[in-house]
């Protein structure tokens, strides 16, 4: 399959063709101001409304969001860190394994939408 | 006719007639109808303990039911249903008789009421499973089938020998509640746990899963993800309820693998690593035994075996479309399969606890339990967990499959019976979250919980959206590890790197003192007999025949001597 020549968007299926509007990169930037605008109403969200939890933690105000967003900022850092430790060529465990190895043909139906 | 009809006895026989049809969409179809008739029979069983068993003196009970077993045995039921719907366009007979007989093991083990009838299932779901391993029939899968059934069949030896001992101290094989016995440090009830553990994928014990699962055909990998780990869970809910070294096992189990995932390329076993965190939840809510803890597990483990197989539907279909699983070489397939990539998400969301899909209405169960019981570490632990696991199975699969850089690749949507089992799997993931009271009718307490409050969603709405927040950021300032063509090493290099080369450099060193000596003996041996044929060999001093002459002078000599001698004395 793959990256045929003639590559046509009219033999994508119809919700494919509509969603093509994410390929502009203007579009993406507004989806990402949409989720920085969401991001601080919730924030904010925290000032207007009665917090019922159990730990003193919790009541501070915007403490899920801020430990979601350090903590996952702290687990990508450390992860890539780790790379430098674990990381191995494909093939390492060759030929005990199946990550080098292709899916077997027979049992996959590769089919582009421009066959 | 048995009375109640045990469910495992259908997928026998399922699995006993299923070859007798021909292979085509009709067989695919009958092969529907067991599960749904499994399901059936779980929903009218009666509860208590039916088909008492005397096997070699041993009092066996073939079938205990009550709520617990009853929602395994639905969830799994189920799961076999949407499995065998997925995989209705596979024509091997090897693996639909397989996933009958393994989902058949699975049910017949939440149902076993002693530690006989356990071991049987409990091993008919290794050997059950092995072949949908095998039946992608390449050297690797076979050599990851072979290290995958001798951890499992390993777990079952261990769960005898524990049973055994556990006979010899009360007497009976009763499957029962066992953690006062292992508080108090029985050996037997110790080597339950450690079998359960195996299966379970406790930390260190895990790296068979991750293994595995990514080696398995496309429909064998979903088929694989709803039972060995989820009866795990089920057999420790009832074995082991409040035993607290499991609060730490499971906190450990939910935190290492998302670290994993963030960087591993291929995504089903991205899949597997965030498999493994989920079932930390769910072994953390058994550690803290309570029945809002307990609910949470139940809860968590049915919502779990649905967002999981759609997970692992969803990759797998691009898998059975372009060839390949891999972060590194997908991308933008949103426009070729656009429904695939909505079930994904709606999987990815479902993990994530998003309020309105599944996961947000078994998780907080957990999390509260453990807030209530004041395990503030502990609850931190899954707080970060669940932001984790959002990170990479929320964000990660989504986002480096449909969407990030366009691979080219043009494939065109899953076929119809894929595309059903994962709207039917989506459908239930959103029924289920946005209408949680079945399920909560299910579970084996009374549940007195209300999820939707304006606390709990704004609370978790801030988590998931600030960690997408910390996506988006460190995507956009490049800091975020790209997906690369790799493997990570994990446990398993132990016993695949380390361990092989500890026995080669010992064969090294012994084989070659052997050599040493053996050299030694034999160049020794060797002179020594050069020497004595030098000797005593055919031309040899002492074989010479010597002249007369030569006898007559020694003869002079020795007289002459004699006289010397007798002259002088």
């Amino acid at each position: 399959m793959a990256k045929t020549p003639k590559d046509d968007p009219a033999n994508y299926p119809a919700l494919g063709r509509w969603l093509m509007f994410l390929d502009k990169k203007k579009n993406v930037d507004r989806i990402v101001y949409g989720l920085y605008a969401l991001c601080t109403a919730l924030f904010l969200a925290d000032f207007f409304y009665y917090k019922k939890v159990y730990m003193d933690l919790e009541k501070f105000p915007g403490f899920y969001a801020l430990y979601g967003f350090f903590m996952c900022a702290a687990l990508v850092v450390c992860a890539k860190l780790m790379r430098r430790f674990l990381m191995r060529p494909e093939d390492y465990y060759a030929p005990y394994d199946v990550e080098a190895e292709e899916y077997p043909e027979e049992d996959l139906d590769r089919e582009s939408v421009n066959d | 006719m048995i009375d109640p009809f045990p469910p495992f006895l259908i997928f026998l026989i399922g699995a006993a007639i299923l070859p007798l049809i021909p292979q085509g969409n009709l067989r695919a179809a009958v092969s529907l109808i067991f599960p749904v008739i499994s399901a059936w029979l779980i929903w009218t069983m009666p509860e208590g303990l039916h088909l008492p068993v005397t096997f070699v003196g041993l009092d066996l009970t073939v079938l205990r039911v009550d709520k617990l077993s009853t929602i395994f045995g639905l969830i799994f039921s189920l799961a076999a249903f949407l499995s065998l719907l997925y995989a209705w366009h596979v024509r091997d007979t090897v693996q639909q008789i397989s996933a009958l007989l393994y989902a058949g093991s699975a049910i017949g083990a939440v149902f076993a009421g002693d530690l006989i009838t356990l071991f049987f299932f409990w091993e008919g779901t290794a050997i059950a499973s092995v072949f949908l391993i095998w039946a992608r029939r390449t050297e690797g899968a076979y050599h990851t089938g072979m290290r995958y059934l001798i951890i499992q069949i390993a777990s079952g030896v261990i769960l005898i020998a524990g049973a055994a001992l556990y006979f010899r101290t009360t007497g009976n094989v009763e499957f029962t509640n066992m953690s006062d016995l292992f508080a108090a440090g029985d050996i037997g009830t110790i080597l339950i746990f450690f079998a359960f553990g195996i299966k379970c994928a406790f930390p260190l014990l895990h790296n068979w899963l991750q293994d595995s699962y990514p080696a398995a055909t496309i429909t064998g990998t979903v088929i694989l993800s709803s039972f060995t780990t989820k009866l795990a869970v089920y057999s420790l809910a009832r074995g082991f309820p409040g035993t607290e070294i499991l609060i730490y096992i499971g906190a450990v189990m939910t935190l290492f693998p998302i670290f994993y995932a963030v960087i591993e390329n291929d995504l089903r076993r991205v899949l597997a690593y965030s498999l493994n965190n989920q079932l930390g939840f769910m072994v953390v809510g058994v550690g803290i035994g309570t029945e809002l803890a307990l609910n949470g597990t139940a809860a968590h483990a049915f919502a779990h075996i649905l967002y999981k197989s759609l997970l692992f539907m969803s990759v797998g279909a691009v898998l059975f479309r372009t060839g390949t699983a891999k972060g590194s070489e997908l991308g933008g397939l949103y426009k070729t399969m656009p429904l695939t990539m909505i079930f994904c998400v709606i999987g990815a969301a479902s993990i994530s606890a998003f309020p309105l899909f599944s996961g947000f209405i078994s998780k907080s169960l957990i999390l509260s339990a453990a807030a209530h019981d004041h395990y503030y570490v502990i609850w931190a632990i899954l707080l970060f967990a669940s932001a984790g696991v959002f990170h990479h199975s929320g964000i990660k699969i989504p986002y480096f499959v449909f969407f990030a850089h366009d691979s080219g690749l043009r494939p065109k949507e899953a076929p119809w019976n894929m595309l059903l089992a994962m709207g039917l799997t989506s459908f239930l993931c959103i029924a289920v979250g946005a209408y949680p009271e079945p399920l909560y009718n299910l579970l084996p307490y009374e549940v007195d919980y209300v999820p939707y409050t304006t606390t709990h969603v704004i609370t978790q709405l801030q988590l998931l959206f600030f960690s997408a927040l910390a996506f988006t950021v460190l995507m956009r300032t490049g800091i975020y590890p790209p997906e690369l063509k790799s493997i990570n090493i994990d446990t398993d290099w132990i016993y695949r790197k380390a361990g092989p080369k500890v026995i080669y450099w010992f064969t090294w060193v012994i084989g070659s003192f052997y050599n040493w000596i053996t050299t030694l003996m034999s160049k020794t041996t060797e002179r020594t007999i050069k020497r004595l044929y030098r000797s005593h060999g055919p031309e040899g001093q002492m074989a010479r025949s010597w002249p007369t002459g030569a006898m007559v002078l020694s003869i002079a000599v020795l007289l002459g001597a004699s006289l010397l001698v007798s002259f002088l004395v």
